[in-house]
C-alpha cells in the first residue's frame, strides 16, 4: 500500500510538471478563458443580462475544464506513443497508479482555473463576493473529474494526432451545449431536452446557481449533480476498463 | 544459474505464430543478443519475457519464477529500455531520475546517490538540467538506459537501444553497455550485428519464430564458415529459407 502512494505521488507530481511545462496548455486552460471572461463581460454585459458576471465566471470556470479533457488526453497519447506506460507497466506499476496519477496530476489545475476566474470575476464585479464561492470551488474540483475522465478515455484511445479533433468534441459540446454564450429561451423543446440530459448543461448550472443562489435544493443543486456524477462515473468506468485493456495490448 | 530458461514457450496470434515453442537459456550475468530479420519473433520474446504478453502455451522462467504464475515477482527481477525512448518529456534529465527513483521507492538521500552513481557512470551531469524533450538522440536513450538501472535490476532487456543514432553516439553507448557485462543479466535486440558481435557473450539467431542458432559468436563462426557475425547470421538464416524449415 505504501508502495502504492508512493508511485501515484510520483505520478501525479510528474503530470503535473509536464502539463505545467507546456506552454500551449496554459494557453488554452487559462490564458484564452481569462480573455473570454474580460472581454464577453466588457461587450456583452450591458446587452444580456446571462453575461453578468454571476452567470459567466461560474460558465467560464467549467468551460475551461473542457480543456482539460485535450491535455490529459494529450499526456497520456504521448505516454503511449513513447512506450512511457509499457516501460512502468514492466516494472510493476498498475493500471490504478496511473488512472490516480493523471487525475491528481490535473486537479490543481482546475483548482487554480477556478480560483483565478472567480477572482477576476470578483474584481471585475465585485457583487460574486459571497461565502458561495466556496462551495462554488469546491464543486467545480467535482465537475472537473468528469472532463478528466473524458481526457483518460479518449487518451486510452486516440494517438497524440487524433487526440486534437476527438477532444473538441467535448469543448464544443461544453461551449453549445451548455446554454452560457446565448439564450435559451425559443430553443425547441428537443434540443432542451438534449441539453438537460447531456452533463454539460448541468455542470454550468450547478456551478452558477451555487453564486446566484438556490431557491430549490433539489432542482438546482441535487439533480445537476447526479446527472453530472453519473456521466463521471460511467465515463471514469469505460476509461478505467479501456486503459486497463490497452496496457494489456501495448 | 539461469536468468531466463524457456520452455516450448509459444505465441499465436490468430493464424499467425509469433514464437514457435522456443527453448532457450541464459546464464546468470551473461549478455545475450538476438537477432533476427524483421518479424523473427525477437521482439515477441522479450515482450513475454517481461510479463508484458502472456505466451499462448510454455512457459519462461527468469531466475526461476514463472512469468505465467508468477509476473509480479518476475517484474521485480526485470527492467527493460525500450526501443522508443520512454522519458518524461518535459522533466529535467535530474528529474526523470529523481521520479524513477521516487516510482521505485527510494529515499532522498538514496536518491541522491544513485544520481550521483549515474552522472558518474553516464557522464549525465553534463545534461542534468536540459529537458529531456531537448536532449539529443544519444542522451535520451543514455538517459533511458540510466533509468532502467534503477530499479537495480537482475536482467535489463534493452530492445533496440542504439536504433537511429549516429556511429560515435552508438559507439559511446557500446562502451556504456560493456560496462554492465557481469554484473547484471542483459539481453539484447538488434539489427546491427557489430554491435551483437563487440558486445555478446552469447548470440540467438530467430527467424519464422523459431531459435535457429543459439551459442558463442565463435561456434557461430564455426558452424557456418564464416568470420563474421553479418555474414554468419545471413548463412544461418538462407541456409534455413532455402531448406524452407529447420
Amino acid at each position: 500500500m505504501k508502495n502504492s502512494f508512493a508511485r501515484i505521488a510520483a505520478l501525479t507530481k510528474r503530470g503535473l510538471k509536464e502539463i505545467l511545462r507546456d506552454p500551449i496548455s496554459l494557453i488554452f486552460m487559462l490564458a484564452l478563458p481569462l480573455v473570454m471572461e474580460i472581454t464577453f463581460y466588457l461587450i456583452f454585459h450591458e446587452m444580456t443580462s446571462q453575461f453578468d458576471m454571476k452567470y459567466l465566471a461560474p460558465g467560464i470556470v467549467v468551460f475551461s475544464q473542457a480543456f482539460l479533457t485535450l491535455f490529459t488526453g494529450l499526456l497520456i497519447a504521448l505516454d503511449r506513443s513513447t512506450s512511457f506506460l509499457t516501460r512502468l507497466y514492466v516494472t510493476g506499476t498498475k493500471s490504478y497508479h496511473f488512472i490516480f496519477g493523471y487525475t491528481f496530476s490535473v486537479l490543481p489545475i482546475c483548482f487554480v482555473q477556478a480560483v483565478l476566474f472567480f477572482a477576476v470575476g470578483a474584481v471585475i464585479d465585485p457583487s460574486i463576493i459571497s461565502v458561495a464561492l466556496i462551495p462554488a470551488i469546491l464543486l467545480s474540483v467535482v465537475t472537473s473529474l468528469l472532463f478528466i475522465g473524458f481526457g483518460i478515455l479518449f487518451g486510452s484511445v486516440c494517438n497524440e494526432k487524433s487526440i486534437g479533433g476527438v477532444s473538441s468534441i467535448i469543448i464544443t459540446g461544453q461551449s453549445v451545449l451548455s446554454a452560457m454564450w446565448f439564450p435559451t429561451e425559443g430553443m425547441s423543446g428537443t434540443i432542451m431536452t438534449i441539453m438537460n440530459v447531456l452533463p454539460f448543461k448541468n455542470a454550468t448550472n450547478l456551478i452558477q446557481n451555487m453564486i446566484i443562489g438556490v431557491s430549490d435544493a433539489f432542482k438546482d443543486v441535487v439533480l445537476p449533480l447526479i446527472i453530472v456524477l453519473a456521466y463521471t462515473i460511467a465515463v471514469f468506468t469505460a476509461a478505467i476498463l479501456i486503459f486497463g485493456k490497452k496496457m494489456k495490448d501495448n | 544459474m539461469y536468468a531466463i530458461k524457456t520452455v516450448a514457450l509459444t505465441k499465436k496470434y490468430k493464424d499467425l505464430t509469433a514464437v514457435n515453442a522456443l527453448d532457450l537459456t541464459v546464464k546468470d550475468g551473461e549478455f545475450f543478443s538476438l537477432l533476427g530479420v524483421n518479424g523473427a519473433g525477437k521482439t515477441t520474446t522479450v515482450k513475454m519475457l517481461s510479463t508484458l504478453t502472456r505466451p499462448t502455451s510454455g512457459d519462461a522462467f527468469v531466475y526461476d519464477r514463472s512469468i505465467i504464475t508468477e509476473p509480479d515477482e518476475v517484474k521485480k527481477l526485470i527492467d527493460i529500455s525500450m526501443q522508443e525512448t520512454a522519458i518524461a518529456r518535459n522533466l529535467t534529465a535530474a528529474e526523470n531520475i529523481a521520479f524513477y527513483c521516487e516510482l521505485n521507492g527510494l529515499k532522498k538521500d538514496e536518491t541522491q546517490k544513485m544520481k550521483e552513481y549515474l552522472y558518474d557512470k553516464f557522464g549525465l551531469n553534463a545534461v542534468a538540467d536540459k529537458k529531456a524533450a531537448k536532449l539529443s538522440g544519444g542522451w535520451q536513450r543514455k538517459l533511458s538506459i540510466a533509468l532502467a538501472l534503477i530499479s537495480e535490476p537482475k536482467l535489463l532487456f534493452l530492445d533496440e537501444p542504439t536504433l537511429g543514432l549516429d556511429v560515435i553516439a552508438r559507439r559511446e553507448l557500446w562502451g556504456l553497455l560493456r560496462a554492465l557485462k557481469g554484473k547484471i543479466t542483459v539481453v539484447l535486440t538488434t539489427h546491427y550485428m557489430e554491435e551483437a558481435e563487440a558486445l555478446s557473450d552469447k548470440i540467438g539467431v530467430m527467424c519464422d519464430g523459431r531459435l535457429l542458432f543459439c551459442g558463442t559468436k565463435e561456434q557461430m563462426y564455426e558452424r557456418t564458415g564464416k568470420s563474421d557475425v553479418e555474414n554468419a547470421f545471413i548463412s544461418i538464416v538462407e541456409t534455413y529459407k532455402t531448406k524452407g524449415g529447420l
